[in-house]
């Protein structure tokens, strides 16, 4: 019992407890001996002695002991008063704070979005991507064949299930005019690999797993909703596509979002995948592991997989299988540029809460007067520190509220900028990016790290309004100014420190920007046209030549070329190419890209021919054949001689005995900072596929020339589909557009810091030079001029400055070796970066003391001294 | 330093209660307890907690103030400080009595007190 209510002292303010604890535990002591056994008088005694404490604490913090009248109320009141009053000073720390909690909040969006939120799929952390990856061959994530998957799913282990997919397209018919959709082949355990359940009817399974199963078809969500009218028995109707009609089964669940934002998914048949070509690559895999079992658990099976494969499908040496994790995999390329982003907002966020203290001490130094008078009166510390408390909170929940409103917008804007997909690493696959959405977590905590943080920076000056009890009016505190400069240095530090890191950014993102990819993508558009895969070689290639001449006809049109597929779409395709010697024995053998393309590729393309000649028209006739090799194809595989004159062999039949005629200069098609592929061009004449990629070079707008295009191609055959209309330069964008909204997120967070920095500076100057107008009005009337004290007052927090600016390049070019993996072209030490972040600094922070500096000049020395 | 206690606002009942029984007579808390206890009846029945915070706003308002520490007088050993009423506790009283008053005035004028009678 003693040590009860002896504990329960301690809930009091400590003065109370000193003056009166020995006094109240006698008192209680009493009540509960009078309790005597009565359970619910001796809780009184207990239930008293906290309550008490509540009171005690209320009354300290209220008005009642202080003899000044009013509450809270009339604090309130006050404090909006004279927020309102000194309105420059409350604007300023509001917009500094809203604009600190825009950013953050945006920029916190972005990493709970792509980092920290779980994928859509359950377990994430059991979901793989299994590649095929040749070393050898600097292949490490390539999709693979169907025969390969075949092997895989009979003899890895420690999966439970592993499923095949084939982003491609469906060619649905409405009003008998084919259509095309996304779609997806995916095989039969592809949503038990995810996990999902059917928002109606039933995904697929084993039924859609063997030869003879019938025609089926899962839709997402939204195709049910805006394509089959939301109607229930939906389930069981037919969707006609262009050779057969196939029966809706399912609806995927509202929401469902894979890596390829397809609306359709179509069966793959396990005879389909056993039958393919066991070269020809095509599908990307998922597996789920089973559970229990670590990704190092699989490798053992792989390796057995790819052995089993090398042994039935010769010619595959050095072949294998890796897997890694899906979402792993999703996040890694933009984990680097969403750290960044991250510590820079929070850097920020921490230069705006020191810029609030900075301007709140200096207000509180300028108002000691004010409140030194009113302690004179009766107010107790804890009234004035309530007072200053409250308009504190006010300031910060304002601030952060006004931010928290702005964020929604600057986090579309923000989005806009970042790309729907984004290139995987060392792999020609793509994934869609993440998006950061407004997220009422993520504001509540940029809001409560605003205002606790605001407080908390708040207490020192707090706790030197203490000083102030007793101090009559005039008496003057530049003490207080000293570790004020220090905070305004460490501002200055850091913004440097993220000058040097935006200047590296924008010199990065320019370099990139001015990478030559190899042909001119101003002035193209792309598309894909044609789907002839029925007919043979012979009638493909007429068709193809048939629609070249109808867009050479139209006005606008500079050039014309045909490409199986589109450059910097992200699209691959390899061939197995044997290098032949003179009696065109093939000597060795290696795996490239290739391309089928027509005469007017280069040309249209704007790609330059390095040596040699581009195709010609009759370059397939005849026994020997053509070939065309980028830079790289030649550099790799005749280094140090010229490639022309050699011969080339395919896998594929039509295309045996090339000669190489011309090397043409490397595109960069797997973005400007990743090395261009070798890559081998055929003409399309032998074996065009039947859906081809068709550059179109025109004058003024590509898609302004769209809709003609359209009717040129339908002129010769109007039921022939034209999918992915787009300027090349929207592909090329792809590329740079996440250095490019880097730059341009990094560049205005620096700029706010920069600006943080300098009102900062501007704070205490201009509170030195108010404050010591009767001292600087006496040195004046001593003869000083005015433009030596000015002088005088820029140098202290000058010194400062140039200190801070030392440590905050310092600091910069640290952070940027750390981050050197995000730099292209640019060197952490690079001294354009370096220079301008001085000079931006200096001329900053030389402006910002000189304003306020200047007003040494006005000050009227008698009047200075009288009001002394 | 205290407000003019003719311009403070009506004492709070524990408050005046205890300004009373100190004003009769200094003590210390279990003592003062006690005889609040009697003189109520029971009806006020304070504890150590709310006890000690309205001595404590007393102290602070500069109505009562503590006398130089007594020891226990019967041997318990516990310290027992002794409180008594300043001039302002006083002022502060008969500020309350007279208004008092002037509420009993009006209540009589309504005839209120001789119905009860």
């Amino acid at each position: 019992m003693k040590h009860l209510l002896r504990a329960l002292l301690w809930l009091y303010p400590p003065a109370h407890r000193r003056t009166y604890g020995e006094e109240m535990l006698t008192v209680a002591r009493f009540r509960w001996q009078a309790a005597g056994g009565a359970a619910r008088a001796r809780l009184v005694v207990v239930a008293d002695l906290a309550l008490g404490a509540v009171g005690v604490w209320t009354d300290r913090l209220g008005s009642s002991t202080t003899g000044v009248r009013g509450g809270w109320p009339t604090d309130a009141r006050f404090v909006v008063r004279s927020l309102w009053r000194s309105w420059g000073y409350t604007a300023t720390t509001m917009a500094v704070l809203a604009c600190s909690v825009a950013a953050a909040a945006t920029v916190f969006s972005f990493v709970r979005g792509t980092l920290l939120n779980d994928p859509p799929y359950p377990e994430p952390e059991r979901v793989m991507v299994v590649w095929g990856s040749n070393v050898d061959d600097g292949q490490l994530r390539d999709v693979i064949s169907g025969p390969a998957f075949i092997e895989l799913q009979r003899q890895a282990s420690g999966f439970a299930l592993i499923a095949a997919f084939h982003r491609g397209a469906a060619y649905l018919l409405v009003d008998e005019r084919p259509v095309v959709v996304d779609a997806l082949e995916v095989s039969a355990d592809f949503f038990r690999v995810l996990d999902v359940q059917p928002a109606l009817g039933r995904l697929l399974g084993e039924q859609d797993r063997m030869s003879g199963a019938a025609a089926t078809v899962v839709v997402t969500y939204p195709f049910w909703r805006d394509h089959l009218d939301a109607h229930p028995e939906a389930i069981g109707a037919s969707l006609p596509f262009e050779g057969e009609a196939r029966t809706v089964v399912g609806v995927l669940p509202e929401g469902f979002e894979f890596v390829a934002p397809a609306p359709l998914f179509i069966p793959l048949r396990d005879d389909v995948l056993a039958a393919d070509h066991p070269g020809r690559i095509h599908y990307n895999v998922l597996a789920r592991l089973e559970p229990g079992v670590g990704l190092a658990d699989t490798s053992a099976g792989l390796a057995r997989a790819a052995e089993r494969f090398r042994d039935v499908y010769p010619g595959f040496e050095g072949w294998s299988f890796r897997a890694e994790p899906l979402h792993e995999i999703a996040v890694a390329s933009v984990r680097p540029v969403i750290l960044t982003l991250a510590t820079t907002v929070s850097l920020v966020l921490l230069v705006a809460l020191v810029n609030l203290a900075t301007l709140f001490r200096i207000r509180t130094l300028a108002r000691r007067d004010e409140l030194a008078v009113r302690m004179a009166l009766g107010a107790g510390w804890a009234r004035v520190a309530r007072i200053l408390t409250l308009e504190t909170l006010l300031l910060a929940a304002g601030g952060a509220a006004l931010g928290l409103a702005a964020a929604p917008f600057l986090l579309a804007r923000v989005s806009e900028m970042v790309p729907e997909w984004i290139a995987i690493p060392e792999s020609a696959s793509r994934l869609p990016v993440l998006r950061g959405v407004f997220d009422p977590a993520v504001a509540s905590m940029a809001f409560a790290a605003a205002v606790l943080g605001t407080l908390a920076l708040t207490v020192p000056s707090l706790l030197s309004v203490r000083g102030a009890r007793g101090l009559g009016p005039g008496h003057r505190a530049h003490g207080g100014l000293r570790g004020t400069r220090l905070l305004v240095g460490a501002e200055v530090a850091v913004a440097t420190a993220l000058c040097v890191g935006a200047g590296l950014l924008v010199r990065s993102a320019d370099h990139l920007l001015s990478v030559d990819v190899g042909l001119e993508h101003d002035g193209l558009l792309t598309f894909y046209h044609g789907d002839v895969w029925g007919a043979v070689a012979a009638d493909r290639t007429t068709y193809f030549r048939g629609t070249v001449q109808a867009v050479e006809a139209l006005p606008g049109v500079l050039g014309v070329g045909v490409i199986d597929y589109v450059d910097f779409e992200a699209e691959d395709d390899f061939a197995r190419i044997y290098v032949l010697d003179r009696s065109l024995q093939p000597t060795r053998d290696m795996r490239e890209e290739w391309r089928r393309v027509d005469n007017g590729l280069f040309d249209a393309a704007g790609m330059r021919m390095l040596a040699g000649r581009a195709f010609e028209p009759d370059d397939f006739l005849g026994t020997t054949r053509a070939a065309v090799v980028n830079e790289a194809f030649a550099k790799k595989h005749w280094p140090g001689r010229s490639a022309l004159g050699a011969f080339l062999s395919t896998h594929d039949a039509a295309y045996r005995d090339l000669e190489v005629v011309g090397v043409v200069a490397d595109v960069r098609s797997l973005g400007p900072a990743v090395a261009p592929p070798p890559m081998l061009y055929v003409p399309l004449q032998g074996n065009p596929r039947g859906t081809m990629g068709m550059y179109v070079r025109v004058a003024g707008d590509p898609m302004s020339h769209a809709p003609a295009l359209r009717e040129a191609i339908w002129s010769v055959d109007s039921s022939q589909p034209i999918t992915s209309v787009w300027p090349m330069t929207a592909f090329v964008e792809t590329w740079v557009a996440v250095p490019k909204a880097a730059r341009a997120l990094v560049l205005s967070l620096a700029a706010l810091a920069l600006l943080l920095a300098a009102l900062g500076v501007f704070g205490v100057v201009s509170y030195a030079v108010r404050t010591r107008r009767s001292e600087l009005g006496v040195r004046l009337a001593l003869g000083a001029t005015p433009h030596r004290l000015q002088r005088d007052q820029m140098r202290t927090m000058l010194v400062v400055v140039v200190a801070a600016l030392v440590v905050g390049l310092a600091g910069g070019v640290l952070a940027a070796r750390g981050a050197r993996g995000m730099l292209y072209g640019v060197s952490p030490l690079d001294p354009p970066s370096v220079a301008f972040t001085i000079l931006v600094m200096a001329a900053a922070a030389l402006l910002a003391s000189y304003l306020p500096a200047r007003r040494v000049g006005r000050i009227d020395p008698t009047e200075a001294m009288r009001a002394e | 330093m205290p407000a003019e206690p003719g311009a403070a606002p009506p004492l709070k009942p524990n408050h005046h209660l205890i300004l009373l029984l100190l004003a009769e007579e200094p003590t210390y808390g279990v003592d003062l307890l006690e005889r609040l206890d009697r003189r109520s009846g029971g009806a006020i029945r304070l504890n150590a907690g709310s006890l000690y915070r309205t001595i404590g706003n007393l102290v602070d308002a500069g109505l009562v103030e503590p006398l130089d520490e007594a020891s226990g007088a019967e041997g318990m050993g516990a310290p027992r400080k002794v409180y008594r009423v300043t001039p302002h506790g006083l002022a502060a009283l008969r500020a309350e009595a007279r208004r008092q008053e002037s509420l009993l005035e009006a209540a009589r004028a309504l005839d209120l007190l001789e119905e009860r009678a």
